[in-house]
């Protein structure tokens, strides 16, 4: 199998993950998730990680975005070690982490007003306008997040991050809850911002097709604990792809069925470990249950009662 | 049409939701026709069972009240509170007639006058009759009772009588035998056993004398319902009465009658002033002249002080446990929340709170007491607080809305034992607040690089707030329980103050008014309960009543 070069080229990188390590935990009892991690990723590259759930992708963004601090190595964005979050890395959480007590409007104008203090109000009302726009959330922009569907957070998530004008977009599993005409539509619309507005942007998703069809270069994190990443895969498409010919893109199928068996072939190694880790007893356990009447009176019961 | 009724019933679930009083959700929906049959079995069995079981309380009350006779008369029945209520809002009232009396002037003075005595005239008349009445009743009583009395009476003589007998037959008995017993006819043992058995006896005599005794006084102490009706009757046409008089007293004496007697003396004075040649007279007429005009105008300010009614003190009662509640949040809150960012603070306050939190409020009330009174020696009445707080205008102009509370030292004290009390749940719930924020909260701060402030008012405290509230509420709880204890403790007028009175009173009227009391403080306390919920359903964002 022709497998893809990883990129070591030694020149600097716009956004750099410099052999991290990531564990948690007291010494006696740690968990390594993260080991030996090294991305570099280029100015206004898209590139999607891929990776089991449980692997350490969260995590691999939170140390992107500075909120978690590598054990060991370092992270850099344009030659400065990434010190604390702030809204130039534009971090989309998966969990939304929108504020429940502010409607999604006003969860954007928090943002907003934080971000860019100068901005008078009128111009803040129609950024705000603007995004929830672009997400199709003009209709429940003054509803609290808990009278949202899941879908509907999400986007409002989406939108709140998008209007922070980051330079570095940092989505973690951004359209994983939308239905799949919404997700397309959404889809479109990160690259559009992403080519229009030229942006760098690490994505996180679950799904190879998404990952085709917008980044640059995907990376598949290997199975956890101690997650790495593996060898990136180049996508080599021209732009705009276009999702409704897409299946019939012979690069298009060839990734797929590649990344697919390569994350298959993931999984039963890793199942062959835990295998090997915990030898499965393979006898049936013994039944402890006193014999009782009741299960054979219920057969009796249940026998035609014909003859009474 | 359809939509605004839809509105209008959505509308009114939504306040009943918030409010808390879900037993009118199926009425009101029933009102609007959705699902009749639901709607009916749910009235049935959340509004009709409580109320025919609370009735069925009631009724036990009424039953089994009567029946246990105390020092202070039977335990009051549900119709004596309800008297006790009528009576205590027409004691009310005639405060309120005296106080507006007081204030009349000119025409309507007058006018007021020949009203009241109109009305003496009337209630003179019915007083006549009820007192005929009683009279009447008590005489016939007297009647009944004798005729219960007299056989009982008779009994007792038949028994005096028997007895008389059989204490002679019983002696010569004795002196028979002891005169055997000394001739060494009958043993010593003998003699022994007879005066034991005849001790016996007597005891027993004694003591069927003594149960009839009990008998008839009983029957003279619980005269027939119908002789204290009509005593009762009569007496309130006499407090009536009395009323009036005081009334009449008043127009006559009033704010207006004083003012413009002392204003005649002025000009008497200053004519003779005008008039003497005598130099001592001028000195002590121009006194005369100051003196007389500065009461006249002193008077201005003077308000007819009325006695304390439970209305009044029911209005103290709330106005001190506020105060104290304010106290307690504006230190809970802002500790709480320092404690709840810091675990340094919440180190070094952990054990303030964890010893001062179970002490007793009748300890922080003497401590108090002692501590917050020496602020007000040497005289209370004349320190400025209380000058401030009860003078009748402020700066001169405005007219100051807390006169009528009579703030005094023991409302201070009160009020710092509720607050000292009420610090406490609201301190630990904002605590808790603050310190269980959920941390991707925090992070979007961080995203968001929020400086300290901001993050405080707009993530931090909005977070929290929920929680604060559920604090808060506790805190006003424990506050409304806490003063009733403290006014009886430190004679601080207001709801406590008011049993306490009752207590050490002591008639059958003050026990059905402690009882009247007992409902007040729960109903007030209830609907301050209320309140709070209200106010938390309104800062909390997980259930649906935020936007409310
Ligand atoms: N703060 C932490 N303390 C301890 N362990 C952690 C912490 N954060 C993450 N982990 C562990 O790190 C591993 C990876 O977590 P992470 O959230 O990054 O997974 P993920 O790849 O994003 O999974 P998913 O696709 O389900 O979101 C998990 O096993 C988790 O238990
Ligand atoms: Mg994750």
């Amino acid at each position: 199998m022709a497998r893809p070069r990883r990129n070591t080229n030694p020149a600097m990188s716009y956004l750099e993950i410099d052999h991290v390590d990531v564990s948690f935990g007291p010494i006696s009892d740690r968990t390594h998730v993260l080991s030996d991690i090294h991305l570099s990723v280029e100015e206004n590259e898209f590139v999607a990680v891929i990776g089991f759930s449980g692997a350490g992708k969260s995590t691999l963004m939170s140390l992107l975005c500075g909120l978690q601090k590598p054990t060991k190595g370092e992270v850099r964005m344009d030659g400065n070690i990434i010190k604390e979050p702030g809204p130039d890395l534009g971090m989309m959480f998966q969990n939304y982490s929108l504020l429940p007590w502010l409607t999604v409007n006003e969860n954007i104008r928090l943002a907003v007003k934080t971000v860019f203090p100068k901005l008078s109000k009128k111009e803040i009302t129609e950024k705000i306008a603007h995004y929830v726009e672009m997400v199709k959330l003009s209709h429940a922009g003054d509803k609290l997040p808990h009278e949202l569907s899941g879908g509907m957070r999400q986007r409002a998530s989406l939108a709140r991050t998008l209007s922070l004008d980051p330079k570095v977009l940092l989505l973690d599993e951004p359209l994983s809850a939308l239905d799949a005409l919404t997700r397309s539509e959404l889809q479109e619309q990160i690259l559009n911002i992403w080519e229009k507005e030229k942006r760098t942007v690490v994505m996180i998703t679950n799904d190879v097709d998404e990952a085709v069809l917008m980044a640059d270069r995907i990376v598949p994190l290997t199975m956890g604990p101690s997650a790495t990443l593996a060898d990136a895969y180049p996508v080599n498409m021209a732009r705009p792809r276009d999702h409704h010919t897409l299946n019939d893109h012979p690069e298009f199928k060839r990734l797929k069925t590649e990344i697919t068996s390569y994350m298959m072939g993931l999984n039963k190694e890793a199942r062959a470990i835990s295998k090997d880790v915990v030898p499965m007893p393979n006898v049936r356990p013994k039944d402890f249950s006193p014999p009782t009447a009741a299960p054979r009176l219920k057969n009796k019961v249940s026998q035609p009662t014909s003859a009474a | 049409m359809a939509k605004t009724k839809d509105k209008i019933k959505y509308g009114l679930l939504r306040l009943i939701d918030l409010s808390g009083f879900k037993i009118f959700d199926p009425p009101v929906r029933l009102i609007f026709g959705e699902d009749p049959q639901k709607q009916i079995r749910d009235i049935a069995k959340f509004m009709v069972l409580p109320i025919i079981f609370l009735t069925i309380c009631i009724w036990i009350w009424h039953v089994v009240a009567p029946t246990h006779k105390t020092k202070s008369g039977a335990v009051p029945t549900p119709k004596k509170v309800l008297v006790a209520y009528s009576e205590n809002s027409r004691y009310g009232e005639r405060e309120q007639e005296k106080v507006k009396d007081f204030e009349l002037t000119g025409e309507l003075r007058i006018a007021r006058i020949a009203e009241v005595e109109v009305k003496l005239v009337e209630l003179e008349k019915e007083a006549a009759e009820k007192q005929e009445v009683s009279a009447k009743a008590s005489k016939e009583g007297a009647a009944i009772i004798q005729s219960q009395i007299a056989p009982l009476k008779i009994q007792l003589s038949q028994l005096k009588g028997e007895v008389k007998i059989a204490k002679q037959e019983r002696k010569t008995a004795l002196e028979t035998l002891a005169a055997k017993v000394a001739a060494k006819e009958e043993s010593a043992d003998a003699i022994l056993t007879l005066v034991k058995q005849q001790a016996l006896t007597t005891a027993a005599e004694k003591e069927r004398k003594k149960t009839l005794e009990a008998q008839i006084k009983g029957i003279r102490d619980d005269p027939p319902e119908s002789i204290k009706a009509a005593q009762l009757a009569a007496n309130k046409v006499e407090d009536e009465i009395q009323h009036y008089k005081k009334r009449l007293d008043i127009l006559n004496g009033n704010k207006e009658v004083r003012k413009a007697a002392l204003l005649a003396k002025v000009s008497e004075a200053k004519a003779e002033l005008a008039a003497t040649a005598d130099p001592e007279v001028v000195l002590a007429k121009s006194k005369a002249v100051l003196t007389n005009s500065k009461n006249a105008d002193g008077i201005e300010a003077q308000k007819f002080a009325p006695n304390a009614t439970i209305a009044w003190q029911t209005k103290r009662s709330l106005a001190t446990v506020f105060v104290g509640f304010f106290i307690a949040a504006a230190v809970a809150i802002p500790l709480g929340i320092m404690c709840g960012l810091n675990r340094i603070v919440m180190a070094c306050l952990t054990p303030i709170i964890s010893i001062f939190r179970p002490v007793s409020p009748v300890v922080w009330l003497l401590i108090f007491q002692i501590i917050v009174g020496a602020f007000f020696l040497p005289d209370p009445a004349k320190h400025p607080l209380f000058v401030t707080l009860n003078s009748t205008y402020w700066f001169g102009w405005i007219k100051n809305p807390i006169a009528f509370l009579n703030t005094n030292p023991a409302m201070i004290f009160s009020a710092c034992t509720v607050a000292m009390c009420a610090l406490w749940p609201a301190l630990v719930n904002t605590a808790l607040g603050v310190s269980a924020i959920d941390k991707d909260h925090l992070n979007v701060a961080r995203v968001l690089k929020l400086g300290f402030w901001s993050r405080l008012f707009k993530i931090i405290i909005p977070s929290a707030l929920p929680l604060v509230f559920a604090g808060l509420r506790i805190s006003l709880g424990v506050g409304w329980m806490v003063l009733i204890a403290a006014e009886a403790l430190s004679s601080s007028d207001g709801l406590g103050k008011f049993v306490w009175d009752e207590y050490q009173n002591g008639s059958s009227q003050s026990f059905a008014n402690i009882f009247l009391a007992c409902f007040i403080v729960g109903i007030i306390g209830f609907f301050l309960d209320r309140i709070m919920i209200i106010l938390q359903k309104l800062v909390s964002f997980d259930d649906g009543s935020a936007t409310a």
